[in-house]
Formats: structure tokens, C-alpha cells, sequence
């Protein structure tokens, strides 16, 4: 028993490394990259509604207040990205009887997870080092918040990893759920301000309710109407749990 | 202990079927060397492969209780844009050995000298086997599974990887496919030969041979 938890860890902590190399490339340039490509593109759009003028939804900050929808959203989207394609590149992985699938899928969370990890913390801070930021309010509900966008990516990523398996066209459609999300999600305003109608179909967008949660994370007088954190938690573990039974089952179909 | 457990293999691909094995029940004698024998097509690679645990079987289960090296001389496992020592590296951490004296091992037996350093890709199909096999050997496995030995390197490096095995033997033993009769007769004590999605034993490998001879 003690033996399989550990080989299961050896194995996974093996394929992160391998990732690690896989995605950000030889040099050390590709980590920096890895980084900071994320930020520069949400600082870009930041910037530009700045120039635009745009005030703020709620609290002084343009930029926190978009920060706390954008790097929660571009944490989920790299997960269900790349989760997609994990059984599929490392296919000759499996000539090694110890690593099955799911390792594979375990491997890429911990990697996204934890560069997200120092995204975070890099970009929170440059925030406040420039003025735009503050200290978190409620630092544990970013955790939760944060960990509850690990479950939901995993679970949609690895479903996203069976089907894309089976037939690879479902990456365009895949596409289609994932494109409107940006605006769903309340990234240019306060979900609990909008109209009852509004409210009754953006509630079933288990992001919405991530990105509230993150928010009231941050400012100690954010009040969401829509947050139901067991929505999101519940979602995220049925779609995990979904996910595994399916790929378990399908096994034998995709080797 | 390897043992398959009323195993059926069955490939259907594009819509030919193929039974490999059929409901076939056999226990690889336990610290014997084995070969395994059958004409070809008969799914000899296939059983190794289920063996290895890289395949799984269409229903039944195989039981493997001691450490199994992959195939050897069978380089699908590593990663063309990763240079040899990561992909040693990586294959160490996987299997739990010491890093460092697994990649020291490596190097001094695969001779591939700065070549270690580069990416897999640029590596020649003899290369790939070298380091293959030299990282198999590196791996203390209580089984060797060889498809086809003599398929391996030029020929000092044959003679060479020739007696690297013959040291490991003395503490691990092999399931050996092949179709010479003197290899089979080199290496192994008894023999499963494959015929009709069924296996038969042999105690004898020259019993084995006969049958071989008589019907492949």
C-alpha cells in the first residue's frame, strides 16, 4: 500500500520534471517566458482600458478588479488546453508500465498549477509595488478559490483528454464553449449589479462564481449575491470524478 | 511470478479480426529462462508486450509480480526533443533507481560520448538502441524481456552486449524471442511455443525446437 503511494508520487514528480523541460525548452529563458507571457498579455489589455478611461467596477483599482477575473480565467483555459492534449503527446510514455494515463494528467496540473502559483504572486505584487493594488483582505478564500479553479480545470481538461482522444475535432468545439467565457465571467463588471434576468443564466457559469469568490477574497466589503461556493466545488468534483470512471473505462479502447 | 491469467487478445483493425491468444491460461516458470517461439504473426511480440504491461489484454489479466524490463532494443519510450541523459534521467526516476549512477552506467557502456548531451532526434536507429539497451542493463530488472537479440548495434557491440547479458543472467533471467535455434539453445532452460491463439510449455528446449521446426 505504502509502496504504490509512493511509486504513484515518484512516477508523477518524474513526469513533472519532463514536463517542465517539455514546455518551457531548453534554455532558462523558456521559464521566464512561461511566466511572464501571461502577465504582459494581461497588462497589455489592462493598459488599454486605461487609455480608454474606464472606471473602475468597485474599488479604486481598474487593474485589480480585472486581475482578479483574467488570471483566474487564463488558469482555467490552460488547463482545459493543455489537460486536452496530455494523452496524446505522451503517448510513448506508456511503453513504461508504471505510468498510466492519469499520471500524465497529474503531471500537467501540478506544472500549470504551480506556475500559475508564482503568476500570481509576481503579478499581486507588482500591483501594490505600483499603487494598484492591495493586500488581500481574506487571503484564505484566494486559496480556496484558487483551488477550486484546479478542480474545475482538471475535471473539464481530462474529459476534454478522453474526447479529444476519440476524435480530435472536438478541440473547435471545445473552442466554441470555452471563447464566450471571457464574457461571462465578469471580468468588466459586478455580476450582482446586473438584472435578475441576467443573473438567473450567468449563475450556471461555475467561473463567475470562482471569480466572485476571489474577489471577495481581495476587497473586505465585496458582497456577491450569486456566489454559491458549493456550485462550483460540487461541479468540480463530479466532473473529476466523471472524468477518471470514463477514462478507466475507455482504457483498453485507446491504447 | 509471471503468469497469464485466461488472457484473449483480440485485434480488430479496420474491420479484420485477429485472435492472438484465446482464453489462454500459462505461468512463465518461475527463475527460468524462457523462450518464446512461433511463426510469425503469431503474436509473439504482442504476448511480450502484455507481459511488459505496455498492453493490456482484451479481457483476463496478467500477473507480474517481479520487476520487467521493456522489450529490449525497443527505443518507442523515449523523447526525440530530450537529450540522452534527460531521457536516462527521466527513465531512472520512473523505475526509482539512483540518477546519477544509472547515467554513469550509461555512458560507459553505450560509448555514445558527447552524443549523450544532444537531443534523441539526431541520434542514428543504432544510437537509440545502444543507449536503449545500455539503459536496461543500467536498471537492475529480475527479467529481461529480449525480442530478437541479434538486432542490436555493429558487431564489436554485439559481442560486447553478449556477455553484458550473460553477467545479468546469472541474477535475473530472460523471456527470450527468437528464431535461431543456437540463441535458444544459448540461453534458455524451457520454452512456451505459441500456435493456434494458444500456448503450449515445453520442460525441454529441445522438444521445442523439434515441434518448432515441424510446424513453423
Amino acid at each position: 500500500m505504502f509502496y504504490s503511494i509512493w511509486l504513484q508520487i515518484r512516477v508523477i514528480a518524474a513526469l513533472t520534471l519532463r514536463e517542465t523541460r517539455m514546455t518551457f525548452g531548453t534554455s532558462h529563458s523558456g521559464y521566464f517566458w512561461a511566466v511572464f507571457q501571461p502577465i504582459f498579455s494581461v497588462s497589455f489589455l489592462m493598459t488599454l482600458f486605461y487609455l480608454i478611461g474606464r472606471q473602475s467596477p468597485f474599488g479604486t483599482s481598474l487593474a485589480l478588479f480585472f486581475a482578479t477575473a483574467v488570471l483566474t480565467l487564463e488558469f482555467y483555459n490552460k488547463l482545459s488546453v493543455s489537460l486536452m492534449r496530455a494523452f496524446t503527446t505522451n503517448k510513448s510514455l506508456l511503453s513504461y508500465p508504471m505510468i498510466k494515463e492519469p499520471d500524465t494528467l497529474f503531471a500537467r496540473l501540478s506544472l500549470i498549477a504551480c506556475t500559475f502559483i508564482v503568476i500570481n504572486v509576481i503579478f499581486y505584487s507588482g500591483l501594490l509595488v505600483v499603487g494598484l493594488g492591495q493586500l488581500p483582505a481574506h487571503p484564505e478564500r484566494l486559496i480556496y478559490a484558487f483551488l477550486t479553479t484546479c478542480l474545475l480545470g482538471f475535471g473539464v481538461g481530462s474529459i476534454n483528454a478522453i474526447l479529444y482522444q476519440k476524435n480530435q475535432a472536438w478541440q473547435h468545439i471545445e473552442k466554441i464553449f470555452a471563447r464566450p467565457l471571457f464574457f461571462l465571467s465578469g471580468v468588466f463588471y459586478i455580476p450582482s449589479t446586473m438584472p435578475p434576468e441576467a443573473i438567473a443564466v450567468l449563475k450556471w457559469n461555475p467561473l463567475l462564481h470562482v471569480v466572485e469568490w476571489t474577489r471577495e477574497g481581495f476587497y473586505s466589503n465585496y458582497r456577491s449575491d450569486v456566489l454559491n461556493i458549493a456550485y462550483p466545488l460540487g461541479l468540480g468534483a463530479a466532473l473529476v470524478i466523471i472524468a477518471m470512471f470514463a477514462e478507466r473505462i475507455t482504457r483498453k479502447q485507446r491504447v | 511470478m509471471i503468469a497469464f491469467e485466461n488472457v484473449t487478445k483480440i485485434y480488430n483493425v479496420k474491420g479484420v479480426k485477429k485472435v492472438i491468444l484465446d482464453d489462454a491460461s500459462y505461468r512463465f516458470a518461475d527463475k527460468k529462462n524462457v523462450a518464446l517461439m512461433g511463426h510469425n504473426g503469431a503474436g509473439k511480440s504482442t504476448m511480450m508486450r502484455m507481459v511488459a504491461g505496455i498492453e493490456l489484454p482484451t479481457s483476463g489479466r496478467v500477473r507480474r509480480t517481479e520487476k520487467v524490463s521493456w522489450p529490449m532494443g525497443f527505443a518507442r519510450g523515449f523523447n526525440g526533443l530530450m537529450t540522452g541523459v534527460e531521457n536516462v534521467r527521466f527513465v531512472s526516476r520512473v523505475y526509482g533507481c539512483h540518477t546519477e549512477s544509472v547515467l554513469e552506467q550509461v555512458q560507459e557502456f553505450a560509448e555514445l560520448g558527447k552524443s549523450l548531451a544532444l537531443p534523441i532526434q539526431t541520434y542514428s536507429s543504432g544510437m537509440k538502441a545502444r543507449l536503449a539497451f545500455g539503459l536496461s542493463l543500467a536498471i537492475s530488472f529480475e527479467c529481461y524481456l529480449i525480442d530478437e537479440i541479434t538486432a542490436v548495434g555493429d558487431r564489436r557491440f554485439k559481442k560486447k552486449s553478449e556477455q553484458a547479458l550473460k553477467d545479468k543472467i546469472k541474477n535475473a533471467r530472460v523471456v527470450m524471442i527468437s528464431h535461431s535455434e543456437k540463441t535458444i539453445k544459448d540461453y534458455c532452460d524451457c520454452g512456451v511455443f505459441a500456435y493456434g491463439s494458444k500456448l503450449y510449455h515445453y520442460d525441454d528446449v529441445n522438444e521445442l525446437l523439434k515441434d518448432y521446426r515441424k510446424f513453423c
